[in-house]
Order: structure tokens, then C-alpha cells, then sequence
């Protein structure tokens, strides 16, 4: 039967994480779909900027996106494992009989019923982490789509970001383009040690201005978003730039011998 | 006899402030300064004044003559575009900033400061933009202070306050010439020479948000590093109130450079 | 099979000499690569006809590398390839006559060639130079301070530097030596010794006189057209 599980946890618990290494350990057919999460006084959700998703589909080759519902992909089949992921910042309550409302009412939009819940911090089949108690969370994303930065600027705005320099910061996430093609899923959590800088897989050609998804999520306190917006542009190459960056890597590629 | 050497105060005038009262409070008359007296922070021409109130040999650095030459006489490599944007932007404000009076004053400064043994410089005896570091090769760096003629070489532009002695050295060659002679063997005994960081009153880079200076005493020889708490806030303040970016007053006030490189890996190697 | 170099300076723009050169090379077993160190032009004579053979080598020739030296730099400055520069020879008592010279020897039709060659080529861990790394126009010789030569070895981190403007053929080997470094900060203090490493400073030769030399064995011959020399040989080949 169809495995449909829904996992819910405050913002940079590791949902996303378990989700990867838990549909790698599965191998099999499987899809994911991330919601809207739970609305909360005081609390702004990061925007569902399609950061995870994409990074699980360069993962997971065969992932399916459940993100657009079609009557086709709900096709039950014995042996789809289908991981629904939304964000909420407090735990189910005991008594509670089914999930959150808000996420209740986008399961219903999408045709679909769980067989399974899972809350971080509640569920101990998911991974303990420290999550810290708030009162106060503000948000902000930035699409970037088409931009490409300079890798050590990046290093350098990254590291003042994460270290409060735009400031309190508790939860950030991005996919930034790369002059030579590639793409990194960038991913920090206050209760972490270290940022996680991830390559994705596709790489494209150093052709111009990719065209894939590319977002800057982040939550935190008193932040500063004309800081980070300045300091962002001072670190996105120009068209100029980045065409005498991407030229020699073009002949570079040109080059090369084909292999058997 | 004791006197005091400081460096790249970089406009930062309660910094400079502080050091000179500690310097004040030793009862020590003869300070030199080793330039960079203006770039990123919010106080140039009220620095450069003070220098010039308190009589206090200068030599040129970095900044200074960049300040004169313009951008495009600049030596300066930055560790990303974005440390280059904002040292350009700091660049433009203080040339903008500074009074022609000021910038006068910096045009005449010295590349180099001599007394008896002791040379003072900015960057290097070749070059205002040459880094001494402490691990650099040590027969380059005892090069540097034997090639100017100086026992005591005092040095800035790193911002990280050290003492380096070179001792015991020697080096042995054999020469061969065209013929056939057979080859000479000859010995060259190094003399001891000494290089001296003053690190820097204005932009710490040694971990600390202190300012540091060094006092050196010319007859038994003795260097000590001196390190000054200043009021922070208050130049962090002056950053904002200036127009500067305010990134700037984040930067200082955790002890980072202000165009710092990154700390973090940049995303240049493959994947691992 | 690494085949062995010669290294030939001062040619002053003597087409008769650079041939006689080529001749010599060919006499000898395996040199496949020849370096011109610079001064491949002069006040002396008009430089043309060998610049020509230079950029375009007759069928035969070993094929020539170049680098610039102190004559090109004077005439690249002299024509603003450097920015507001003077010429250094402007500072001699004759120095406008020389540098007049100097223009009328070389077509404008070679300054962009000129001006496109290198300070310097790094190979198999040896720099071919025409100066010193510091500066293109101070000689570098087997009577200069040894800390010097370790520096300007150290500024190109290789183990042979080959240099060109004394005019002088020499081998100095550095063979031993030390120093000791105490270095205090704020927060340690720390001691270590270095040690002098094992590196050579070749002078080639100016002229007629010339250098070859075995990267493989690095043996060294001191050479020079009007006749082999005896016992010259340098190094363990």
C-alpha cells in the first residue's frame, strides 16, 4: 500500500535532512510535497520558496513533485513512499485527532490522507534536535533567480549573515548560482555548529544567467533587510563579469577530449 | 630610552585617543607613526589633525598615497568583489572627506623613517604594499632588514602586532667560474636583526577588539606589545552617523577586517 | 628523455653572431630547447634583421624563447609601454644620444612583439631571468651578497636561477647555513630554524659566450663560439 507520511517540525529541525536520507534509504518510487506551514502570533514562516524541493530533486532522481496537483502522479502504486513536509513551530497537542487545520484543509486541496504523522521533538523515530523557544520571528526571502555571485563574496556575506552581522539570525537557507555553472544549497540553523555548503548535482553549461531556482530564505529577529539587500548586490557578478569569467571555462571545455 | 611606535590607525579617532593616553600615562615623549591614518573609518580629517597637533613623525602608508594617487595608482588586492566594492566605497568617502589641507599633509609624508639602527616603514622596506609576516621566510625577511641598512626594522600593514628576532644565521656557497679553477668555498656570517610589528590602533585583526602599539626600549632592547581597550561603541556610532556602511560598525566591533577575506570555504573546489 | 637547454644573452641585435650560435648548437647532441635572456637588442647596430629571424626562425634553427632585458625595457619605457617612466639610461651623461640610438636601431614594426615578452620563464623548478627577480636591470653575480641571492631564489621559489646581465659565467651553489627565528605576539612566543636549501645561481654569459645546461643531470657547460672551453664542465654528468 502507498506509504503517505506527513512530517512536521519548527523551521530548521532537520525535516528536510531526514527526508533526503530517509527516500535515499528507500530507493524505491516516491514523491514529495511541501506545504504552507501553520501560522502562529508573532511567528512569520519562511517562504516556501521551492529551496527544498529542489534540493531533494537533484537528490533524488526519481523523485516525484507533488507540488502541482495532477489526477496522473496520485495514481496509487503499491510501493510509492510520498513524504509530505510542513512547517510548524509548536507540537500537535495530545488530544489533537489529525493534524493542524491550516495543513488539514491543503492536504484536502491536494486529494490526499495520510497514514502517518510525525512531529520533531515529539516522534522519537525522527532525530532529536535542539529547538529553541521563541516568542518572536520575523521573515524574509529574496529571490535571486538568475543572479551569479562571486564565490568569495558569497564566503564573506554568508558568515555575516549567519553571525548576526543583518541581525539575529535563527534559521537560513538559499540555492546560489555559481560562475562555472553549479549550484549550492546553502543551510544554517542557530542550534547547528557550521553551515552546510552543498553542491547540487546538475551543473549547467557557463552559458550566462542559469535559469533555474535560486532563493534566499531567512528568519530571525530585528533584521536588517536594506543591509542584506546592499550587501547582495555588492556581491552578484555583472553581466560583464560574468562573461570574462565564463569564457575561459567555455574554451576550457572546449578542450577537452571526449572519454569512453 | 623608551618610545612607542603605532600604526594604521584608519580614522578611528577614539581609538587613537586611547592608545595616546596610554602612551601619555608611561611618560613616554617619542611615538612614530607608521601610516595609515585614514581609510574605513569615520573620523580622517580629526586623525590626521591629531597627528599633526602632536608633532608625530609619520611615514606613508597604503592608504595614504592610494588617498593622493587615486584608485587607479591602488596596489591593493582584494579577496573578493565584495571586499573591493566596499574598500572602493571607503576609498571615495574619505577622498571626498578629507580636506585638501589633510590630504596635503599626507601627500609629504616619507615612505621611511630613519633613526640610527631603527628603520620605520609601512609595508616593507621595498614597498608600502608588502606584507611582512611572521612566518615569511626567515632569510627574506632578515634580507629586507640587512638590505635598508637597520638592525631594528618597525613595520605595520598587517594589523597584527608581532616580534621577530633573526639570529645565529649563516649561509655557506660554493663558487665555480668559467676555467678551471677549483670551486671556492666561502662563509657569511648573518648579523642579528630584529622586525617589529606595531599591529594596528585603528582595525585589529589579532582576535581582539583592542588596539595595539608597541613600546621599544633603545638601550636594553626590550619590545613589548601593548594592547588598549578603547570605547568601540562610540566609533561604531561615528561609522553610521557618517554614512558609512553600517556593515563596517558590525565588522569592527567583532574585531574583523573591514574588507575581510572569508572565513568560511568558498565555493570554488568540487564537490567533497 | 629531458633534453638539455642553451641560454644565450646579449646578442645586441649581431644577426652573425646568433647564427654562428645556431651553428654551435647544432654540433652538439641533444639540445632541444635554446632561451635568448634578454638584450636582444643594442644602440650598437640596427637590430632588425636579427629580431626578424628571432620571430620568424629559419627552417633548422632551434627554435628560440625569449624574454626581455634591460635594452627592451629602456626602449619600452621610452615609448610609454611602462606608463610616465623615464629611461634609466637617460640618466647617463649620453644617455639621450644612446637612446636615440636605440630607436633608430629597432623598426617600430617589433615594438608590440617586444612589448608582449615575458620577465621571466619558470621551468622545471629553474627561473630564467635576464636580471634579478627584484628588477630587471641589476646583474646578479657570484660576488653579491649571498643573502641576496637566496632572497631573489626565494622570490621565485626555485632551486636555479639563471641570469643573464653581468655577463658573467658562474655557478654559486648555496650548500649550508641556518638562522633561528623567536617570534612573540600577543598571545605565545615560538623559536624555529631554517635551513640555507640547496640552490644554485647560474650566470650564462653575455655575447658570444653562452651556457648549456642538463635539467636532468644538472650539469652545466660554460661555452662560447670562438671555441669549446677544456675543462669546464660543471656539475655530475
Amino acid at each position: 500500500m502507498q506509504q503517505i507520511w506527513l512530517i512536521t517540525g519548527p523551521p530548521g529541525c532537520g525535516k528536510t535532512n531526514w527526508i533526503r536520507e530517509t527516500l535515499l534509504n528507500h530507493g524505491g518510487s516516491c514523491a514529495y510535497l511541501r506545504l504552507d506551514g501553520t501560522s502562529h502570533d508573532g511567528l512569520e514562516l519562511g517562504h516556501n520558496a521551492g529551496i527544498d524541493r529542489s534540493w531533494l530533486m537533484d537528490q533524488i532522481p526519481q523523485l516525484e513533485d507533488w507540488s502541482e496537483p495532477t489526477s496522473d502522479s496520485q495514481l496509487s502504486s503499491s510501493d510509492r513512499f510520498v513524504l509530505i513536509e510542513a512547517q510548524q513551530f509548536s507540537a500537535p497537542k495530545p488530544s489533537a485527532d489529525g493534524p493542524d487545520p491550516e495543513i488539514k484543509q491543503q492536504l484536502d486541496r491536494f486529494n490526499l490522507t495520510h497514514n502517518r504523522m510525525l512531529h520533531f521533538g515529539v516522534d522519537p523515530e525522527l532525530p532529536k534536535q535542539d529547538t529553541l523557544d521563541f516568542t518572536r520571528l520575523e521573515a524574509w526571502h529574496l529571490d535571486l533567480q538568475g543572479c551569479v555571485w562571486d564565490p568569495n563574496s558569497l564566503s564573506s556575506f554568508w558568515f555575516e549573515l549567519v553571525n548576526g552581522a543583518y541581525g539575529d539570525m535563527y534559521r537560513a537557507k538559499a540555492l546560489m548560482n555559481m560562475p562555472d555553472g553549479r549550484s549550492f544549497f546553502c543551510n544554517w540553523m542557530v542550534s547547528q555548529s557550521g553551515s552546510q555548503f552543498l553542491p547540487l548535482q546538475s551543473v549547467v553549461p557557463p552559458t550566462g544567467r542559469p535559469r533555474r531556482r535560486s532563493h534566499l530564505v531567512i528568519q530571525g529577529k530585528d533584521l536588517i533587510p536594506s543591509g542584506i539587500e546592499s550587501t547582495i548586490n555588492d556581491c552578484l557578478l555583472s553581466d560583464d563579469v560574468l562573461e570574462l569569467q565564463q569564457a575561459p571555462l567555455r574554451d576550457q571545455q572546449s578542450n577537452l577530449q571526449p572519454t569512453f | 630610552m623608551a618610545h612607542a611606535v603605532i600604526s594604521c590607525l584608519h580614522a578611528n579617532l577614539a581609538a587613537f585617543e586611547a592608545v595616546l593616553d596610554d602612551i601619555d600615562q608611561q611618560g613616554i615623549k617619542t611615538i612614530t607613526c607608521l601610516g595609515d591614518l585614514v581609510g574605513y573609518g569615520p573620523q580622517p580629517n580629526e586623525v590626521v589633525e591629531l597627528v599633526r597637533q602632536r608633532a608625530i613623525p609619520t611615514c606613508q602608508g597604503c592608504w595614504d598615497e592610494d588617498i593622493i594617487d587615486g584608485l587607479n595608482a591602488c596596489e591593493c588586492s582584494y579577496p573578493s568583489q565584495l571586499a573591493e566594492r566596499r574598500g572602493h566605497q571607503a576609498h571615495h568617502w574619505t577622498a571626498n572627506c578629507l580636506t585638501d589641507d589633510n590630504k596635503a599633509f599626507l601627500a609629504q609624508l616619507p615612505t621611511t623613517l630613519r633613526r640610527d639602527k631603527l628603520l620605520f616603514v609601512h609595508g616593507s622596506p621595498n614597498s608600502q604594499h608588502e606584507y611582512l609576516l611572521p612566518d615569511m621566510n626567515a632569510f627574506a625577511a632578515l634580507e629586507r632588514v640587512e638590505t635598508a641598512g637597520a638592525e631594528t626594522l618597525f613595520c605595520g600593514h598587517t594589523h597584527q602586532p608581532y616580534v621577530r628576532e633573526l639570529s645565529g644565521g649563516s649561509i655557506r656557497v660554493s663558487v665555480q667560474q668559467s676555467g678551471s679553477e677549483p670551486a671556492r668555498e666561502q662563509e657569511m656570517t648573518l648579523p642579528m636583526c630584529r622586525i617589529v610589528n606595531a599591529g594596528s590602533v585603528g582595525e585589529p585583526r589579532h582576535g581582539s577588539t583592542k588596539a595595539t602599539y608597541v613600546v621599544h626600549d633603545d638601550v636594553s632592547g626590550e619590545v613589548s606589545i601593548r594592547e588598549v581597550n578603547y570605547d568601540v561603541a562610540k566609533t561604531c556610532q561615528a561609522i553610521v552617523e557618517a554614512g558609512l556602511p553600517e556593515v563596517f560598525a558590525w565588522r569592527l566591533s567583532h574585531g574583523f577586517e573591514y574588507a575581510g577575506a572569508p572565513k568560511m570555504p568558498a565555493m570554488c573546489a568540487s564537490d567533497d | 628523455m629531458i633534453e638539455r637547454w642553451a641560454l644565450v644573452s646579449g646578442l645586441c641585435g649581431d644577426l652573425d653572431l646568433y647564427e654562428r650560435i645556431q651553428s654551435d648548437l647544432k654540433k652538439q647532441r641533444d639540445i632541444a630547447d635554446l632561451f635568448v635572456l634578454g638584450d636582444l637588442i643594442g644602440p650598437d647596430r640596427n637590430c632588425d634583421a636579427l629580431l626578424m629571424r628571432l620571430r620568424q626562425p629559419k627552417r633548422g634553427d632551434l627554435q628560440p624563447n625569449c624574454i626581455y632585458g634591460w635594452w627592451e625595457e629602456q626602449l619600452l619605457v621610452d615609448y610609454g609601454y611602462r606608463g610616465d617612466q623615464k629611461p634609466d639610461v637617460c640618466n647617463d651623461p649620453d644617455g639621450a644620444t644612446t637612446m636615440r640610438h636605440l630607436r633608430e636601431a629597432v623598426s617600430q614594426e617589433h615594438l608590440n612583439w617586444l612589448s608582449s615578452l615575458q620577465f621571466g620563464f619558470i621551468e622545471l623548478d629553474c627561473g630564467l631571468i635576464h636580471g634579478s627577480s627584484a628588477d630587471v636591470g641589476v646583474p646578479l653575480q657570484e660576488t653579491t651578497s649571498p643573502l641576496i641571492l637566496l632572497d631573489r631564489l626565494t622570490r621565485l621559489d626555485v632551486n636555479r636561477l639563471f641570469t643573464a646581465r653581468s655577463g658573467r659565467q658562474f655557478r654559486l651553489q648555496l650548500t649550508g647555513g641556518q638562522i633561528q627565528s623567536k617570534v612573540k605576539d600577543h598571545a605565545r612566543e615560538g623559536q624555529s630554524n631554517q635551513a640555507v636549501p640547496k640552490r644554485s645561481v647560474i650566470g650564462i654569459g653575455s655575447g658570444a659566450n653562452y651556457t648549456v645546461y642538463n635539467p636532468a643531470s644538472d650539469h652545466i657547460k660554460f661555452l662560447s663560439v670562438a671555441g669549446r672551453s677544456g675543462r669546464s664542465n660543471l656539475g655530475f654528468g
